[in-house]
């Protein structure tokens, strides 16, 4: 696949602030539980495939009660599985017909979900997705939005569709080894991320330049002493943008999570080589013991035809034998994925982590 | 944003209400968080040509004595105003606050907004409206919210309760006196990584900004701290010039900043440094590799069968791929560990 853009309808993501300020105070406020919500909006009139995203709102909270840890996680996946749930259908339809009274881009476009240190490639995104994106055409998209790296310096807000060869095999629910090499999917090509730009309206442009206000203009005069400095009402904030959060020299968590989380996928893909392997073995032996029962009536009917009696069928092994199934590869490729996934945000943390340490050691030994 | 301006609180004499009904007229201090703003903008953008100023309901929370409210998101309500009168769709407020209260159910009503900073007869009645008992915010007082949003002009804003005022009940039931309280804007702190990507478009004349990565992010930032170090050091400079007028308060201030870097030995740096970037560098290295074993894996996995000829060859093959998968696989998780246990010493 040269261009996975290119047959797609949707070919870039524009987000508005107003969306970005949504998604990221709800994501916060429930983390660390998952956070979904459904998108509006429309596509651009002016340039064909740009997909705009004018608003949002959040997808009601489900309570249950978390006494114990197996009810949190149902809580959990609850949350996970909210975009397709039937009463969030009913709910979002009837916000839209609402939000339309009021001359709001009433479409759905798709859906956001909150996620912490890259950890999305699951089931659920897929299912959810899916649901979305069930006709060819349907313009949604699905925006991720990372809690634990916005956390430590610029947002991360990623935009994603299934790719269209694999919504034909995710339809079909096939994911034989079989079928994997037919189509050629692999697991890079499951989601197709998308570039997200933020645009800002023009009433937001000078609310912006106000905040937070600048330094005063005008000559100071010279506080008199330490303390009046330190309390002068002129000191101006620090700016929005750049966000000095980004100097933050301890990154060492972040990459000690991401560590124990790619453990974890590899313990995951683990499990599903063994599965996979079991399955290798139970089949050798099935076909081994059919190879048997054909020799053995293949002699028979020799017999048989030395003694001119009639035939016995050859082909009854069919209902005598059962082949096991084939494990689903889903699992192992949505695994692959999330690997890559962390190495790639590992990557980008080294990158990141290296150049803040050497600004540390040459500041720290001048003239090396 | 923050208002500057002071408050000063008169007693006032009360309308004409019956006694124990009368709602709280106490100074409240309002807290506006920006996704309110941004989506009262919005809102203001998307109004009918033909009216000049849109509402909508505020939700939020209210401290428990009621002294402090926090404005967190809101929504539009359509109401059509003309000379003589005022319509709003009380049933879509309803219907509306019912839907944004399944999903946030911490939230309260709290008050309204009006996109023009004009109070007028229709602004008490609105205002009456949301302060009444039943699905108002009596015994709190209703918070006015207005945002002016003149094209080409500063965005002011400006809060209110409101108090009741007039001789005769029907004159009290349309007319308020409107009070003014402080608020401020703030932001938190998830808001922030937000709110500076945002504002990294505002200089921008498409007003539209990519997402940036944090490598990009940090370059900007370091930039910005080397501009400033400039500036400072230019100033310095000056004063030992002669040029510029020396204050020792701020000579003690940057002498405070200064002393704050810590004196270690230069080869204790160096050896900590180097321990350090070579764990970086190995779990990079580490997570890379298996990046490329996984690709391979899955690559083995689907391959084994175009290699064989019959379906017995194919299960061994699959089973072969299988084990040699598994030990190369052990082996790197068994670095990964040590490099975990490495990064918690470092």
């Amino acid at each position: 696949m040269t261009d996975p853009l290119k047959d797609s309808p949707v070919k870039a993501v524009q987000v508005e602030a107003l969306v970005v300020m949504k998604l990221v105070n709800h994501a916060a406020k429930t983390f660390p539980t998952v956070a979904t919500g459904s998108l509006v909006g429309m596509e651009s009139a002016k340039q064909p495939g740009l997909l705009e995203i004018t608003s949002c709102f959040p997808f009601p909270t489900i309570d249950v009660p978390a006494t114990d840890g197996h009810q949190q996680e149902s809580a959990a996946n609850l949350a996970a599985a909210a975009p397709r749930a039937k009463a969030n259908v009913v709910y979002q339809n009837e916000m839209i017909k609402f939000l339309r009274e009021v001359n709001v881009d009433a479409n759905n476009v798709g859906w956001y979900t909150s996620t912490s240190m890259g950890n999305f490639v699951h089931l659920n995104t897929i299912e959810n997705q899916f649901f979305y994106q069930k006709e060819m055409n349907e313009r949604t998209v699905a925006l991720v939005h990372d809690v634990s790296r916005s956390s430590q310096g610029s947002l991360s807000l990623r935009a994603y569709r299934l790719s269209p060869a694999f919504v034909a095999a995710y339809k079909e629910g096939k994911f034989t080894t079989e079928s994997l090499q037919k189509s050629g999917l692999r697991y890079q090509d499951i989601l197709v991320e998308l570039p997200v730009t933020i645009h800002n309206s023009h009433l937001l442009t000078p609310l912006l330049h106000q905040l937070p206000s600048d330094a005063p203009k005008e000559e100071l005069s010279f506080p008199p002493n330490l303390a009046a400095l330190q309390q002068d009402p002129n000191t101006p904030l620090p700016p929005l943008f750049p966000n000095y959060d980004s100097l933050d020299l301890s990154i060492d968590p972040f990459l000690e999570k991401t560590c124990d989380l790619l453990l974890e996928s590899i313990e995951n893909h683990h499990t599903e080589l063994n599965n996979h392997s079991y399955y290798q073995r139970s089949l050798a032996r099935e076909q081994a013991k059919i190879t048997a029962w054909q020799q053995k009536r293949k002699a028979e009917n020799a017999a048989r035809t030395a003694s001119k009696q009639p035939l016995l069928p050859e082909d009854e092994w069919q209902r005598l034998f059962k082949l096991p199934q084939e494990p689903n590869r889903l699992e192992t490729l949505l695994n692959s994925r999330q690997v890559e996934q962390y190495a790639r945000q590992v990557d980008g943390f080294t990158a990141g982590v290296s150049a803040k340490m050497f600004a540390v050691k040459s500041n720290l030994l001048p003239g090396e | 944003m923050a208002d500057k301006d002071t408050f000063l609180h008169l007693a006032r004499p009360l309308g004409p209400a019956p006694i124990g009904a009368q709602p709280s007229t106490a100074p409240v201090s309002v807290v506006i968080q920006p996704q309110a703003i941004f989506s009262i903008l919005d809102h203001a953008l998307r109004r009918p040509s033909d009216q000049d100023r849109v509402i909508g309901t505020l939700l939020g929370t209210r401290s428990e004595d009621g002294t402090e409210v926090e404005i967190r998101n809101c929504y539009a309500v359509p109401h059509t105003e003309t000379a003589e009168q005022v319509e709003v769709d009380m049933d879509y407020q309803k219907q509306m606050l019912a839907l944004h209260l399944r999903a946030n159910p911490r939230e309260v009503l709290v008050g309204w907004y009006a996109t023009s900073s004009e109070l007028n007869t229709f602004s008490a009645l609105i205002q009456n409206f949301y302060g009444q008992q039943g699905d108002g915010t009596w015994p709190h007082p209703a918070v006015h919210l207005t945002v002016s949003t003149v094209p080409g002009q500063e965005i002011e804003s400006r809060t209110y309760i409101s108090a009741p005022i007039g001789v005769t009940a029907e004159r009290a039931a349309d007319s308020c006196l409107f009070i003014p309280v402080p608020h401020e804007l703030k932001y938190g702190e998830a808001e922030k990584s937000g709110l500076e990507l945002i504002s990294s478009a505002k200089d921008r004349e498409d007003r539209s900004q990519p997402i940036i990565t944090d490598l990009e992010a940090l370059e900007r930032a370091v930039e910005h701290v080397l501009d400033m170090l400039e500036r400072v050091s230019n100033y310095v400079n000056n004063v030992l010039d002669e040029e510029a007028e020396p204050s020792s308060a701020l000579g003690q201030f940057l002498m405070n900043a200064l002393s704050l870097a810590p004196k270690v030995d230069p080869s204790d740096i160096e050896r900590d440094f180097n321990n350090h970037i070579q764990d970086v560098l190995v779990v990079s290295y580490l997570a890379n590799t298996i990046r490329t074993q996984i690709d391979l894996s899955n690559r083995l996995a689907t391959a084994a069968l175009t290699l064989g000829t019959g379906d017995a060859l194919t299960g061994e093959g699959g089973q072969r791929d299988g084990d040699r998968q598994q030990g190369g696989r052990g082996g790197r998780g068994g670095g990964g560990r040590g490099r975990q246990q490495r990064q918690q010493e470092a």
